[in-house]
C-alpha cells in the first residue's frame, strides 16, 4: 500500500497541492475517474491522519477509477494564512481552493487537536464558497490519540458540512493512535469499515465521476 | 502447552508509606535477587525484571541483575519485562542475553517491548518521533540475530552489519523471544504477523478488557501463516497473594496506591487510588490478581478461560512492598497457587483434546 504522502514535493505547482498519485488501473472499467480531492488537517509530514487517508484510498481505487489530489492545509503557506477573506488569498491559493471546490470527491481528513479540528483546517474552509460543496460528496474522516475522539467525526466535522448543505458520506472513518504502527494503520476493523462506507456510495461517485480516465498516464 | 507462573519487579526504591523508611539502593538490589531465590526455591516458572532509567527505580540495567539472579537460582526462566528494544542496541541486548543464557544453562528470555517509560530515549541519543520505526527494525535486527550467525544486515538507525560476528550464541537451541503489548490494536496486529509470543501488560479495568487485543493477534497470526495453537499468550498483571481475602487487600492496598500516584499520573501529578476504586478491582469480574490463594486460582483460571492464556506473571511489590511480605506472597503464589492452577489447566486441555 502506498500513500499519496509518497508523492514528491517537486512534482507540485505548489508545495501543499500534491497532483494525482494514481490513476488506479482499471482494466475492467472503461468509464470516467473520480476527481477525488484530499484537504488534510494534519501538520505533520508523515501522519496519521493520512495513514488513515491512504487505506481509504487504496479501496476507492480498488472500487473504481480515481485521480488523486492532497491540500496540506499546513503548508499553503503566508498567501493563506494571512487572508481573513476569499479575496486576499494569493493566486496559487486561491487555484488550490478552487481544485477542493472542483472535486468529484472531497476527503475532509484531519486530527483531533484540542478536542476538535486544529483552526488551521477549519480556516481553510472559511475561506471555501458558501455555496461551492453544496451536494457534493464529501468523506468524513479523523485521527485521535484514543477512541474517546470519535465523535469529532458527528459533532464537529459534519456539521461544518451541515453549513455547505454538502452530501456526506453516511459512514465517517475514524482511527485511533493505538491502531497505528507510526503512519502504517494495522487494525483490520478500520478497514472493514472503510469497505463499508465506501460501498454504500459507490453507485452515487460512479455517476459524479468527470476525471478523464488514463491508466497509463 | 503447560501453564506457567511466575513473578516480575521493576525494583522501585519507593518510601513505604506505612514507616516513612526510604530503602537504600543496594538493599534494593540485593532484596531483588532474593525475590527470584525464593521463587525459584518455590518452584514458579519464571522471574522478571523490568527496565526504568530513574532513580526511583534499581531497574535500569536489568540484564545485570538477571545475571546476579542466575548465580542464586536453579530451574527458573529469567526474562526481561520489558527490555525497552527501541533505545537499545540489538547486538548488545543479544550478546548480554545469549551470556545469562550461559551462566544459566539456557533459562534466559527476551521480552521486547515498546516501553511505557520513555526516558531511556533522550539518555541513549533517541528521539522519540522515530519511536515506532526504532521499534520495528530492532526487533527484525534481534530476530535475525538470533537466528543466523554470522549476519549481514541493513537499517536505517544503525550502522549496518556486514558478515559480522555476533556472540556468544544461545546456550541451547535459542532464546525465547516475546512482545511485550500494552493492549493497542496495531501492537497485537504486528506481533501476531510476526509470529510471536505476546504479553500483554495489564493495569486496571475490567477482566475481559482485552478480548480484542488476543483476538487481532490470533487473528493477523492466523493470516500470516503462524500456528496459532503454539502461540504462548502471558499476561503481565499487578497482584498479590494473602494469607485471606482481606490480609491480601490490606496489605497490598497502601503499597499499590503509593506506586500508582508515583507512576500513574493525571494532570501531570500523581493521584490517590481511592480504597473503593481499588476494592472494586479487586472483585472477580475485574483483573487485579489480589487475594487469598483460592481466589487467585479462580481469577487465573478465570484468565485462562477468558483469553486462552498460557503464562501470568504477576508484580506483587509495586510500591515498595517490604521484603518479608512480597518472599511470603511469593512462596504462597508457588506452593499454594501455582501447582493448583497447572493442574486445573491441564486437566481442561486434555479434556478439550
Amino acid at each position: 500500500m502506498s500513500a499519496p504522502t509518497a508523492v514528491g514535493l517537486e512534482r507540485a505547482e505548489h508545495p501543499a497541492e500534491r497532483p494525482a498519485e494514481r490513476p488506479a488501473e482499471h482494466p475492467a472499467d472503461g468509464g470516467a475517474a473520480l476527481r477525488v480531492v484530499v484537504v488534510n488537517g494534519s501538520p505533520n509530514e508523515r501522519s496519521k491522519t493520512m495513514g488513515l487517508v491512504g487505506v481509504i484510498l487504496d479501496t476507492l481505487g480498488g472500487m473504481l477509477p480515481i485521480e488523486t489530489s492532497q491540500i496540506d492545509v499546513y503548508r499553503l503557506g503566508p498567501g493563506f494564512t494571512e487572508a481573513a477573506e476569499r479575496d486576499e488569498v494569493s493566486p496559487d491559493v486561491e487555484a488550490t481552493i478552487r481544485l477542493a471546490e472542483q472535486a468529484d470527491l472531497l476527503i475532509s481528513a484531519t486530527p483531533v487537536f484540542r478536542g476538535s479540528y486544529p483552526g488551521m483546517f477549519k480556516h481553510f474552509f472559511d475561506l471555501v464558497d458558501q455555496y461551492a460543496l453544496a451536494n457534493k460528496p464529501v468523506l468524513l474522516a479523523a485521527t485521535g490519540g484514543t477512541d474517546r475522539h470519535a465523535l469529532v467525526l458527528e459533532h464537529a466535522l459534519r456539521p461544518l458540512f451541515g453549513f455547505f448543505q454538502a452530501l456526506t458520506v453516511p459512514v465517517a472513518f475514524f482511527a485511533s493512535a493505538g491502531d497505528f504502527d507510526g503512519t502504517t494503520l494495522l487494525n483490520p476493523r478500520v478497514y472493514g469499515r472503510v469497505e463499508m462506507g465506501l460501498n454504500d456510495v459507490m453507485d452515487l461517485l460512479r455517476t459524479r465521476a468527470t476525471g478523464t480516465h488514463a491508466p497509463n498516464a | 502447552m503447560a501453564f506457567e507462573i511466575g513473578i516480575m519487579t521493576f525494583g522501585e526504591i519507593t518510601k513505604d508509606p506505612v514507616t516513612g523508611v526510604l530503602p537504600s539502593p543496594r538493599q534494593r538490589v540485593r532484596e531483588t535477587i532474593e525475590q527470584a531465590r525464593v521463587a525459584d526455591e518455590v518452584g514458579l516458572d519464571v522471574f522478571g525484571v523490568g527496565e526504568h532509567h530513574r532513580s526511583d527505580f534499581v531497574g535500569s540495567a536489568p540484564t545485570i541483575l538477571l545475571a546476579a539472579a542466575a548465580e542464586h537460582t536453579e530451574n527458573i526462566r529469567l526474562t526481561s519485562s520489558v527490555t525497552v528494544l527501541g533505545s537499545e542496541d540489538p547486538v548488545r541486548v543479544w550478546e548480554q542475553f545469549a551470556t545469562i543464557d550461559l551462566l544459566s544453562a539456557g533459562r534466559a528470555e527476551i521480552i521486547a517491548g515498546r516501553g511505557s517509560y520513555t526516558e531511556s530515549f533522550p539518555l541513549f541519543g533517541y528521539d522519540l518521533k522515530d519511536y515506532a520505526d526504532l521499534f520495528r527494525e530492532n526487533l527484525d535486527l534481534l530476530l535475525k540475530i538470533r537466528d543466523r550467525n554470522p549476519l549481514t544486515w541493513q537499517g536505517r538507525f544503525r550502522a549496518p552489519l556486514a558478515d559480522a560476528d555476533i556472540a556468544p550464541r544461545a546456550d541451547g537451541d535459542t532464546i525465547p523471544v516475546w512482545v511485550g503489548v500494552g493492549g493497542s490494536p496495531a501492537s497485537a496486529v504486528s506481533t501476531g504477523r510476526l509470529g510471536l509470543p505476546m504479553a500483554l501488560a495489564l493495569l486496571l479495568g475490567p477482566i475481559a478488557s482485552h478480548l480484542q487485543t488476543v483476538e487481532l493477534y490470533r487473528e493477523a497470526a492466523e493470516q500470516a501463516g503462524h500456528d496459532v495453537g503454539a502461540l504462548p499468550v502471558s499476561i503481565n498483571a499487578h497482584g498479590f497473594v494473602g494469607r485471606t481475602s482481606q490480609h491480601a487487600r490490606d496489605v497490598m492496598y497502601p503499597y499499590f496506591a503509593r506506586g500508582m500516584m508515583d507512576n500513574n499520573h493525571q494532570r501531570g501529578e500523581g493521584f490517590l487510588l481511592p480504597r473503593s476504586a481499588f476494592d472494586a478491582q479487586s472483585s472477580p469480574q475485574a483483573g487485579l490478581l489480589v487475594g487469598s490463594p483460592q481466589e487467585m486460582i479462580d481469577k487465573l483460571l478465570a484468565y485462562h478461560e477468558l483469553y486462552g492464556l498460557n503464562r501470568a506473571l504477576i508484580q506483587m511489590g509495586f510500591g515498595g512492598m517490604p521484603q518479608q511480605e512480597h518472599l511470603a506472597a511469593i512462596e504462597r503464589l508457588g506452593t499454594e497457587v501455582a501447582p493448583v492452577v497447572r493442574r486445573e489447566v491441564a486437566a481442561r486441555e486434555k479434556s478439550a483434546a
